[in-house]
């Protein structure tokens, strides 16, 4: 593969519930390695979006290409693809009834026949680099708090060294220390493994200190520019997203 | 897209040259495991390490080469990378950094494993059975108050409870009840028969169905149908903070949900077991008449003779301690439910199983009294 061909390419998307459209024609290029932003207004379709590209939902329409291949239609090889990312969900998402160190296993088991002592090694790196403490590994997801929780989960999604992560809202819910702890760790750990990282967000300082590019959801399509582009757009949603007092405020600006 | 794995140790006395190639990730483990030497030699001093023929590398490469250099550190040689890719030689010593650290996981014997969880279970029986005798009498207090003051009782709610506890129930109860009819009917009098003695079938029907099965089985079903979905509601909830947000109105969470819930649950029951001997009587008299040699009017003449009035009552006085003891429980579980989804659906199961058993303690509990009184 090389280095031109998006990893993710969207061409057409359409997608609907019922009568409702929310993507109509959407054309989308993520580049290897670099970290996408998505934003939008409420109800249009960021999460849809993101449960499209991640094969969760199919879209009515259009094509979607991962790795420069279409998503597969066999089951092997659809998990071939899906042991190549790693999703966080908005809510982390991790297995109730496991504990932390078997929720970072479970990939593990379900995609690799490595030996056991080697996995027990990865899950402790992997519980160390998402951020954790040692002990956290014996905890279950019910005795954590939600920043925990959501390094717990991030450590899953880690766990099989994925070439791209998807972050459903990371820093949502979490005080803007933790928030900022969130970004500096998906920074860091980004540019130590070289991940392709898609951020949907509502963050406006995520959006500013960590992303290359941000993808805006506006009018059912999307538009991808870097920071500096977009603000400089006279779509009127984009102009009061990034010019409100909070946009100003993130990118500190009076 | 992936290079073979190349391991080249070269040794010159006590320093050495390790070459390394090819991409060092999760796919290509089991051959990176193979290629290196099973343990370096401990005669090693000075250590060069050249990854520059290595595209890329993952968290698991980095740390099997962390784990085979392990030995070398320890014995404090000089470890060094001389040439590749800085970003996968900070990767090789920050996973060995999360290696260090023991994954700490305190266990006692199992003995006292055992002991504690058997102490834990049963204090925590006890406590919720003094919880729930504690329910009980917030509850009793708030229907007083509520008593007191009409208008605090939510008509409306209540009759909207009623439809979904009685109303929806009525065609499963009655094809159930029916059924058991038929089926005690069937094997009456097929145990009778040996004697000569089927018309006693219809004694066996009367009697077992009005004074025990009737009730029992109907409060069994309101049990998983209603006292589960009671749970289940208030547990969500309570999920949502919906419960702290009617506390921080000044709505009494008792009031508002408990109570209307009780109330068409104590109305209802004793209704559902009247429509459930009925049914059941029906299912026994169709087997009656159909497999044996009796007509419908001998039937009805022979119950008449079988069932006094009291054991029609004696049955229906169950009713309500049943519908109160099945209310009690699925509120007061839902109003337990606390943080997650998960502990809905363990609340729910604990409060059908808990309401059952009470109820069957109390049937019990009933046969003593009704034996005791002469009836």
């Amino acid at each position: 593969m090389s280095g031109d061909t998006p990893i993710i390419r969207l061409r057409g998307i359409q997608t609907r519930f019922g009568m409702q459209t929310i993507h109509d024609g959407l054309d989308l290029d993520v580049r290897r390695g670099e970290v996408l932003g998505v934003v939008g207004g409420s109800g249009t379709g960021k999460s849809v979006l993101l449960r499209t590209i991640i094969g969760l939902k199919r879209p009515e329409g259009g094509s979607i290409e991962i790795f420069g291949q279409p998503f597969p239609e066999t089951r092997a090889a659809a998990r071939a693809v899906q042991s190549r990312w790693g999703v966080l969900f908005q809510n982390g998402a991790l297995f109730s009834a496991l504990t932390v160190a078997q929720n970072v296993r479970v990939p593990f088991l379900e995609h690799t026949r490595l030996d056991h002592k080697l996995v027990g090694e990865l899950i402790r790196v992997k519980i160390e680099l998402a951020g954790l403490p040692p002990e956290a590994g014996a905890k279950y997801p019910s005795e954590l708090s939600g920043g925990m929780r959501k390094r717990a989960a991030l450590a899953r999604a880690l766990a099989l060294d994925p070439d791209i992560l998807f972050l459903d809202e990371p820093t949502a819910g979490l005080d803007p220390i933790s928030a900022a702890a969130f970004d500096g760790l998906i920074r860091d750990l980004q540019r130590a493994l070289g991940l392709t990282v898609v951020i949907v967000t509502h963050d406006l300082d995520t959006l500013v200190t960590i992303t290359d590019r941000i993808a805006v959801l506006v009018d059912k399509r999307i538009i991808v520019a870097p920071l500096g582009d977009h603000l400089e757009n006279p779509h009127p949603w984009i102009r009061s997203y990034f010019h409100g007092p909070r946009g100003r405020a993130a990118r500190h600006e009076p | 897209m992936t290079a073979p794995i190349s391991v080249e140790l070269a040794r010159t006395g006590p320093a050495a040259r390790l070459t390394l190639g090819g991409t060092w990730t999760l796919q290509a483990a089991a051959q990176i495991q193979a290629a290196l030497p099973a343990r370096p030699d401990e005669g090693i001093t000075r250590l060069a390490i050249d990854t520059g023929a290595i595209p890329t590398m993952d968290t698991t490469g980095a740390l099997l080469l962390a784990r085979w250099l392990r030995p070398l550190a320890r014995h404090g040689a000089e470890i060094a990378f001389v040439a590749g890719n800085p970003a996968h030689h900070a990767l090789v010593r920050r996973v060995d950094l999360a290696e260090r650290k023991p994954l700490a996981r305190p266990r006692a014997p199992v003995l006292i494993q055992l002991a504690r969880r058997v102490g834990h279970a049963t204090y925590s029986s006890a406590a919720a059975a003094r919880d729930l005798l504690e329910f009980f009498g917030l509850v009793t207090v708030t229907l007083a108050g509520a008593i007191a003051h009409p208008g605090r009782l939510r008509g409306r709610a209540i009759v909207a409870h009623v439809e979904r506890i009685g109303l929806h129930a009525l065609p499963i109860l009655g094809l159930l009840s029916f059924l058991i009819g038929v089926v005690l009917a069937y094997q009456g009098a097929d145990q009778l028969r040996t004697y000569g003695a089927e018309i006693f079938t219809v004694n066996l029907l009367g009697v077992s169905i009005l004074r025990e099965l009737g009730g029992l089985m109907t409060a069994i079903l309101v049990a998983g149908r209603s006292g589960s979905a009671f749970t289940a509601e208030m547990g969500t909830m309570k999920v949502n903070e919906e419960v702290d947000a009617m506390r921080t109105m000044g709505l009494d969470p008792v009031e508002v949900l408990v109570l209307p819930r009780l109330l068409a649950m104590i109305l209802t029951l004793p209704l559902l077991t009247l429509y459930a001997n009925l049914m059941a009587l029906a299912g026994g008299a169709v087997m009656v008449v159909l497999a044996l040699d009796i007509s419908l009017a001998q039937f009805l003449a022979q119950l008449g003779e079988a069932v006094h009035v009291s054991t029609f009552w004696v049955g229906m006085a169950k009713a309500p301690v049943f519908a109160l003891l099945i209310g009690l429980v699925g509120c007061y579980e839902g109003l337990q439910v606390s943080g997650s989804a998960e502990s809905v659906g363990r609340r729910t199961t604990r409060s059908v199983v808990e309401s059952i058993f009470l109820v069957i303690v109390a049937d019990a509990g009933f046969s003593i009294l009704f034996a005791q009184m002469g009836l």
